[in-house]
């Protein structure tokens, strides 16, 4: 069984929304813990 | 004309390889970066291990012998960091390397750059780490949960130990992405993921974990740095900041990642003892959803670590019921790798020792942390060699007697010769009986109220600090065993078969053994597939 072309242009391009999906995701959870804390911090 | 024909053969030779240094420091392949992440973990495994005869010789007997105070708490606060982000998680990233787009069908790891990268970043941030312990006022010595107002209180390596957090987490995040990008997007048609084998389902789980709480830590941190030099208060009681929160983010973090170094270990084992009991895991998919319960569960017992701070008596509970909560699917993987083995044909070479050593040794460490589990216990366990015995039964006995099963098992495929398992098994017996002789004692120690993290303690806890020493120095140097085992695998000797053990099955196994530079640029065939799914 050989992948077409296709199919591995199309692989390549979810494999990149998914790197940049899940890099989002960290991204929210570094600046969401931040953000949390600056807010327990308010007097 | 020649030049060009020449240039064509090397290109469609499949194992072409570039040579000399640029190998290496542009590596792309997915195996040359695994072996690079194994040698720098096995680096490291050493340099950490070197701290930690440096603390055991120290504590050979009452007084202040050959480090200083300050020296010594430095020693315990890198043995951690250097073990746990350099020794056990990158070898875990390393297996997941070289294996992953083997068992799945997959020519590479889905972003090469990115995986190059990862890796070459871990280097650097060790290099600061370490270089930290030579600046002015010496290197952290806060323990390795930075801990403030302590960890403030550093000199001129606080910014440094702080930038090596942030990279390694960096790297970290980076390989986890790969990793779940890998599973979800390269499976070979017909790799549905109830035929993944156990190690990448493990791997698959641990790389959530990661993505979910490394940047947490990064976040904790960040406020640290910022609370040193920028004037902020986060965890500044002085200016309305509070200390307590630091160790609530810390812990958020750092629980889930107890099980980010031991979720592999639990892959691992399922592919050893299924080959050396030639029969197929009992309760595959049990197996599958024991890991997401654990890394579910790990989430939500954080507090567990706190309970000498205080908190609500309604906290206390929660936290200590969630925790116990954790035996039950814990309990189900024991089952279930017991009842593999039941009625099965068993064999014992190195890598089913180290996997059975595994099993009843990383139970030992449960059951201690079952008992550290209960609120008014830890509030007399807390801080004493108990608490030291318990998690070291848990990383060393399974985090890394798994990551020696792994090695022992794969060596073969990935040398593509055999090594000398009479020496294995000298390595294991060795390993198995000097781990118990340094870490056993430490839980009559804890129970009789010697403190953590102390270079001197009272003349009553000599006898069982000398056992342990001496089980410290045995363990120690028994490892170079096995870095003569893989040295000598890794220059030649008797050629290992594709399947290299008789009971294995994947499609790892269905490669030669050592596997072309590049695998499964054609997808294996349904047939392959079925073939090496047989969990």
């Amino acid at each position: 069984m050989t992948l077409h072309d296709d199919d591995v242009r199309a692989r390549r391009r979810r494999a990149v929304r998914t790197a940049i999906v899940l890099g989002l995701v960290a991204l929210a959870f570094y600046v969401g813990f931040i953000v949390m804390s600056v807010m327990r911090s308010q007097p | 004309m020649a030049h060009e024909h020449a240039t064509s053969a090397a290109h469609d030779d499949h194992d072409h390889k570039p040579h000399g240094w640029r190998r290496w420091v542009y590596a792309t392949n997915h195996k040359d970066i695994g072996t690079m992440y194994l040698v720098f973990a096995c680096t490291m495994f050493f340099i950490g291990g070197g701290m930690a005869l440096g603390i055991r010789a120290e504590l050979w007997k009452p007084g202040l012998q050959l480090v200083d105070p300050g020296l010594f708490n430095e020693l315990t606060t890198m043995h951690a960091l250097i073990m746990i982000f350099g020794a056990v998680m990158p070898a875990w990233t390393g297996f997941a390397n070289w294996l992953i787009p083997m068992q799945v069908g997959a020519p590479d790891m889905a972003l090469p750059r990115l995986n190059n990268f990862s890796f070459w970043i871990l280097p650097f941030a060790f290099t600061i780490l370490i270089g930290s312990m030579f600046v002015p006022g010496g290197g952290p010595a806060g323990g390795w949960t930075l801990y403030p107002p302590l960890s403030l209180q550093a000199g001129d390596s606080f910014p440094m130990t702080i930038f090596a957090i942030h990279l390694m987490g960096a790297s970290s995040i980076m390989g986890a992405i790969n990793v779940i990008v890998t599973i979800m997007n390269m499976r070979a048609p017909g790799m549905v993921m109830l035929r993944m084998p156990l190690f990448v389902w493990s791997w698959l789980i641990t790389a959530y974990l990661l993505i979910a709480v490394m940047p947490v830590l990064a976040g904790a941190v960040t406020m640290l740095l910022t609370d040193h030099f920028f004037g902020t208060t986060f965890f500044t009681a002085a200016g309305g900041g509070d200390p307590v929160m630091f160790q609530h983010i810390f812990w958020f973090f750092g629980h889930p990642e107890v099980y980010i170094l031991i979720l592999p270990a639990f892959g691992i084992v399922s592919e050893v003892i299924p080959a050396f009991s030639r029969k197929p895991i009992f309760g595959y998919e049990t197996m599958v959803y024991a890991i997401a319960s654990i890394a579910f569960l790990s989430f939500i017992v954080w507090a567990h670590h706190m309970f000498t701070v205080g908190m609500p008596l309604a906290g206390q509970l929660f936290f200590m019921l969630a925790t116990m909560l954790i035996a039950v699917p814990t309990g189900v993987k024991v089952f279930n790798w017991t009842a593999t083995m039941w009625r099965g044909s068993l064999s014992f070479e190195p890598p089913m020792l180290f996997a059975l050593a595994f099993l009843f040794l990383f139970t030992i460490g449960g059951f201690s942390g079952l008992m550290l589990a209960i609120v008014p216990a830890d509030f007399q366990y807390h801080d004493t060699y108990f608490v030291v015995a318990h998690f070291h039964y848990v990383l060393v006995p399974g985090a890394i007697f798994a990551i020696m099963a792994g090695v022992y098992y794969w060596l073969p495929k990935w040398t593509g010769h055999m090594y000398n398992l009479k020496l294995g098994t000298l390595h294991f017996w060795l390993s198995a009986i000097f781990v118990n002789v340094l870490f056993f004692p430490q839980h009559f120690l804890g129970l009789a109220g010697m403190p953590r993290r102390i270079p001197d303690y009272a003349v009553q806890f000599t006898d069982w600090n000398m056992v342990s020493t001496i089980g410290a120095f045995g363990f120690g140097f028994s490892q170079l065993i096995l870095v003569w085992i893989v040295w000598q695998a890794a220059r030649g000797g008797e050629r290992a078969r594709a399947r290299a053990w008789e009971g294995a099955h994947g499609l790892e196994w269905e490669l030669p053994s050592p596997p072309p530079y590049h695998s499964w640029e054609t997808p294996p065939s349904p047939g392959v597939i079925a073939r090496g799914a047989e969990h």
